[in-house]
């Protein structure tokens, strides 16, 4: 056997597979399961998110959005054509107040008039129209969309005609939702839509109007079918922060904090689940090889004895896994490409998401690679050992029987042994490397690995204590103990004995299936919480102080609102100085620094400062708003404290400490700044970053702000007996906008629950197979106790008790680590409150040990039943 | 139990006995018929060529498998057909089994192998009998020892106290020293022999080696499944006596 050909070795290989055909059936299945898992998950969450990007996307109908108090400079314009030549479409929108009228109705209307290309715009979503038409067709030079309120208060329908500045325009149709309604300004008046040519027609446009312009962005999307990049978002918004010093940009992720934050813990929970489906893959190849390895020990014996060298061994045998794997990983990417396609069939009800499926070749690759490396880590050391079996182990095969050919042998040998450490390192790597390109958050990934790693060696650790602790208690007290019971725990310390290793194939399943569910459970709540039905999706402005009673009575009396109206006073104020700089000389210290310096922000901050602001006063902080640094005054509070938002401070640049000066109405009101705040969002209170306490705006001029939850069915006819009461405050209507919204996070909340009872499935299969791997060591121990007159069911029992001991030392590590792993992403990445709960850890640990019994005895059912020689006379 | 007061029950009686074994699509012939009795105290050798058939005869009068037809009794009771518990009664209570590769439980130290079989088929202490017999295998000081500690001799002697520790009727031994040196081979035997006189057990014992079947007081030889010779041994041979060994075997 001199020279052992790849060729002949294979065949041995081969030869071999062939002749015990139900083992390594069952190690190729293992690989499978963990190979399908993983490119399932994988595959269906990576499509999955592309949607959900997409529809994100559409809340502000493009990537990045640049909004501008004017029109762009000529330097501006050019830096925007350089972009748009790098392949960036852009097109711009432009807001302003205008006023409308009728033939039919003498008084003019306040408008809110918005002007886009239809030909470009919306980037993402669409403009629903009534009757239902597309938007090039809407918005022509002559005709234009309107709002249902605009229709109402001038007594038009569509088909009429509508005159905006000096031009007259046929109204087309009315709007129904704008994907972007959300992240547009709320000025007062109904909508109209016109095309952008037709705004030029009208003259409105002059130098000097009080125009937003609204720059939308998108990138081009990468060919293969992935959405844009984040990175890319990123690069092209530091792009434009240099190029539009004073332009506020926004990207897709900030404009709806509920359905960024679901996406990002959709995200994090969804590579979470890609990672633990590697990991519990890992562990079914692990302790499939193990077991397969283990009962290969003869032959190689046998072998050696015949004359063939390590060497030539190991070239069969790790051509024999070199074939396993990749057959596994074969199976397991059909399979998973199979659950993949299977997804949205058994989801499509739930989430009316066409989720466009792409079978990327990289996650297939991905998988392949993950089948092979984790097939090749687990058995390449145990292989190496092969150097070390000694041809008498044919002879004294009873007595020698059990030399752990793993996680103690690669303890072992890896303190003298360089060729084990460094295939080991090598393959670790790779692994690694597959971890990272499957972690879309790095936090997830760090904090998962570390976790890994510290809960492999807190399971050797345990099981070694368990072990340590099982010899020193049994030595004291064996002959008292029940036969069964001693046996049972004896069996846990036998030489070579599997426990270590299916200790902490055990427990880390258990953690990661623990991690996977508390999360979920956690983030699904918190979803549900967040896209509570009942947040304002009406708004009310410009609500003047002598009407505000009036309003609030309306609002009482009206069906179909759900909530207590949260209704806002307003006061304008003039910014004079902040920190005693005024505007002037802010913008002239901003003029004079030399452009392109590495302070660009700081100069930028400078030219920001507002000249006009809304303030409001409350006595503690509104609902919604959190405070995020200093201290809410005391109710009663006289001095002009000021509560800001931490973006705008950050926009502005004040901290806890700065004063800024503001005049309403002749009053100088030098406010300091007391206290930073956050808001949800989601609450009308957010729409002023400026508050004061009450008596610092007593007897300034106010206008109410409003923000009520109606049933959207009923928004209609709310807004019509609001209009009849009160013709002159606007209605602003945003639900369908949040039905949008609403719509997509609970379907992420049905997807990641889906998904995960799918991991935890996969889990439970991976850990009971690896339990049931362990029944061909102990097919020699039953028989050997039938002879004795063991009972089946003795038997059983003895088993029993050593699979209980082992599911409950492996699911207590495994829980106590998974809380503990929860706690930190819980914290750090998922942005929810830890809650530790007893009760369901103590269900998960009994049901570990119970499930781990039962498939204990699964396993060992079919050699409980057979006959001791049929056992015997194999040998 | 069959009770025949006319004539002394054969402690082994083997009736027609037949044993197939299916391998793939074609069926082996491994017993083709065999009938003989053994009465109680007999030391019985059966011999045979490899593939003769003598083992699978050996596990079927143990009740380790089911035979094809024909019936196997011990002590007056049939075993053959008995469901798989009762049968691991029998092996327990009837019959003592000594393998040639010792099979003891590696997690169970050497007093606890041999108390196995009272723990699971006696009631009351078993100790003090485990304890005497593995003094008597001279094993007094290592009782506390694990298999892995021990020699293959000393392995088979704990093998032996095991067979024994519930004064079985039967003893069954296969090849018991095929995997021991000369030396600890002989000396197992003694003991083996020893034993077997000291509680009056019937001794069946499968082996190739003529100088242990010359112990016997009969052999039964056996070529491809079937009884060619079954001859008292009239030159029966003792082995020499080993060095004394205090047997003082209790009830």
């Amino acid at each position: 056997m001199a020279g052992l050909s790849y060729r002949s070795a294979a065949k041995i290989a081969a030869r071999e597979m062939r002749s015990s055909r139900g083992k390594f059936m069952f190690v190729l299945l293992s690989v499978a399961i963990g190979v399908a898992a993983l490119t399932g998950v994988r595959g269906f969450s990576a499509s999955f998110r592309t949607t959900l990007l997409t529809r994100a996307r559409s809340i502000m109908a493009a990537d990045l959005a640049a909004r501008m108090g004017q029109q762009a400079t000529q330097d501006e314009q050019k830096g925007l054509d350089d972009i748009r030549a790098t392949g960036v479409e852009m097109t711009n929108v432009t807001e302003m107040l205008s006023m409308a009228s009728s033939p039919k109705s003498p008084d003019p209307l306040l408008i809110s008039l918005k002007a886009v290309d239809p030909a470009l715009y919306p980037f993402y979503g669409q403009v629903e129209l009534s009757p239902a038409m597309g938007l090039k067709a809407a918005l022509t030079p002559t005709s234009v969309a309107v709002g249902d309120d605009l229709l109402l208060r001038l007594g038009l329908h569509v088909g009429d005609d509508l005159k905006v500045g000096g031009q007259m325009f046929r109204i087309a149709a009315s709007v129904v939702n704008e994907p972007d309604r959300l992240s547009g300004t709320f000025a007062a008046g109904p909508r109209v839509l016109i095309s952008r040519d037709a705004l030029q027609s009208t003259g409105l446009l002059a130098p000097g109007s009080h125009a937003t312009e609204r720059f939308l962005f998108k990138l081009p999307p990468p060919t293969d079918g992935r959405p844009v990049s984040d990175t890319a978002v990123a690069d092209l918004k530091a792009k434009l922060v240099a190029l539009l010093p004073e332009a506020q940009l926004t990207d897709y992720r900030e404009t709806n904090p509920s359905l960024t934050e679901g996406l990002d813990r959709a995200t994090g929970l969804l590579s979470l689940m890609s990672l633990v489906a590697l990991v519990l893959g890992a562990v079914g190849v692990a302790m499939a090889m193990r077991a397969h390895l283990q009962q290969r020990l003869d032959t190689i014996a046998i072998m050696k004895s015949l004359g063939a060298r390590s060497s030539q061994i190991m070239k069969i045998y790790l051509l024999q896994t070199l074939l396993l794997g990749l057959a596994g990983g074969v199976l397991g990417v059909l399979l998973g490409v199979g659950v993949q396609l299977a997804f949205p069939a058994v989801l499509g009800k739930l989430i009316n998401v066409p989720t466009d499926l792409h079978i990327q070749p990289r996650a297939i690759l991905v998988g392949l690679g993950a089948g092979v490396l984790t097939t090749l880590l687990f058995t390449l050391p145990p292989l190496l050992d092969i150097r070390s079996v000694r041809p008498i182990l044919i002879l004294r095969r009873a007595v020698e029987e059990n030399d752990d050919p793993f996680v103690t042998a690669l303890l072992k040998k890896i303190s003298h042994n360089s060729a084990q450490i460094l295939a080991t390192a090598l393959i670790l790597g790779g692994l690694a490397a597959i971890a990272m390109t499957l972690s879309d958050s790095p936090i997830v990934g760090t904090v998962f690995s570390i976790g890994l790693v510290v809960v492999l060696l807190a399971l050797l650790a345990a099981s070694a204590a368990l072990l340590w602790g099982l010899k020193f208690f049994l030595n004291r007290t064996r002959l008292h103990l029940p036969s069964a019971l001693r046996h049972g725990l004896a069996n846990l310390y036998r030489p070579g004995n599997p426990s270590a290793a299916l200790l902490a194939a055990l427990g880390m399943g258990v953690m990661q299936i623990m991690t996977v569910y508390l999360i979920q459970r956690a983030v699904v709540t918190e979803l549900h919480m967040t896209s509570r039905p009942d947040m304002p999706n009406v708004f009310l402005v410009d609500i003047a102080n002598s009407e505000i009673d009036g309003v609030r009575a309306v609002l009482k009396t009206q069906p179909g609102v759900s909530t207590q109206p949260e209704l806002l006073p307003m006061v304008t104020a003039r910014v004079d100085s902040i920190d005693g700089v005024t505007q002037a000389e802010a913008r002239a210290k901003a003029d004079a620094e030399p452009k392109g310096d590495a302070d660009g922000m700081q100069r930028n901050r400078r030219r920001r400062m507002p000249r006009s602001v809304n303030l409001t006063w409350a006595e503690a902080a509104p609902v919604g708003t959190m405070v995020v640094e200093g201290e809410w005054w005391q109710p009663g509070e006289r001095r002009p404290q000021l509560a800001i938002s931490q973006q705008e401070a950050t926009w502005l640049g004040v901290k806890l400490g700065s004063t800024i000066a503001f005049t309403a109405e002749d009053r100088q009101v030098p406010a300091t700044v007391v206290a930073l705040t956050k808001d949800d969002g989601r609450h009308v209170f957010g729409r002023v970053q400026f508050t004061l306490p009450r008596a610092a705006l007593n007897g300034l001029p106010v206008v109410w702000y409003g923000g009520v939850h109606v049933d959207p069915a009923q928004v209609s006819q709310f807004q019509r007996a609001l209009y009849l009461a009160y013709p002159t405050v606007t209605v602003i209507n945003v639900a369908q906008a949040l039905e949008t919204v609403r719509a997509v996070v609970i379907q992420i909340t049905y997807v990641i629950q889906f998904l995960a009872a799918f991991s935890i499935f996969a889990g439970v299969i991976i850990l009971a197979s690896s339990i049931a791997g362990t029944k061909y060591r102990r097919i020699r121990e039953v028989v050997v106790l039938k002879t004795l007159g063991a009972t089946r069911a003795r038997i059983a029992t003895i088993f029993s008790i050593e699979f209980a001991v082992l599911g409950l030392v492996a699911g207590t590590v495994g829980i106590v680590f998974a809380n503990l792993i929860v706690r930190t992403l819980e914290h750090r990445v998922f942005n929810v409150a830890y809650k530790s709960q007893l009760p369901l850890n103590l269900t998960a640990l009994l049901a570990t040990a119970a499930l781990t019994v039962a498939t204990g005895w699964i396993a060992s059912h079919r050699i409980l039943g057979q006959k001791p020689l049929e056992v015997l006379r194999e040998e | 139990m069959i009770d025949d007061p006319g004539k002394t029950q054969p402690m082994i009686e083997v009736h027609e006995l037949r044993k197939s074994i299916r391998n793939g699509t074609r069926t082996v012939d491994i017993l083709k018929g065999l009938d003989f009795t053994v009465p109680k105290g007999e030391f019985v050798a059966i011999m045979g060529a490899s593939g003769s058939g003598k083992s699978t005869l050996l596990g079927l009068l143990a009740g380790l498998d089911t035979p094809s037809s024909g019936y196997v009794r011990l002590n007056g009771t049939a075993i053959s057909y008995l469901p798989e518990d009762q049968l691991a009664q029998v092996r327990g209570k009837t019959v003592g089994f000594v393998f040639q590769s010792y099979q003891l439980i590696p997690t169970l130290t050497a007093l606890e192998n041999v108390l196995l079989p009272h723990e699971l088929n006696a009631d009351g202490d078993g100790l003090p009998r485990a304890r005497q017999l593995l003094t008597s295998v001279g094993l007094g000081d290592r009782m506390d020892h694990y298999p892995v500690q021990l020699s293959g001799g000393e392995q088979q002697r704990v093998a032996l106290a095991r067979a024994f520790v519930l004064h079985p009727p039967i003893v069954l031994a296969d090849e018991p020293t095929g995997n021991l040196d000369t030396t600890n081979g002989a000396h197992v035997l003694e003991l083996l022999l020893q034993l077997n006189r000291i509680e009056g057990t019937t001794l069946v014992l499968v082996t190739h080696d003529p100088v242990l079947a010359d112990c016997a007081g009969r052999r039964i030889v056996l070529r491809d499944g079937l009884i060619i010779s079954d001859e008292i041994n009239t030159a029966r041979h003792m082995p020499t006596p080993p060095p004394p060994i205090p047997v003082a075997v209790g009830s």
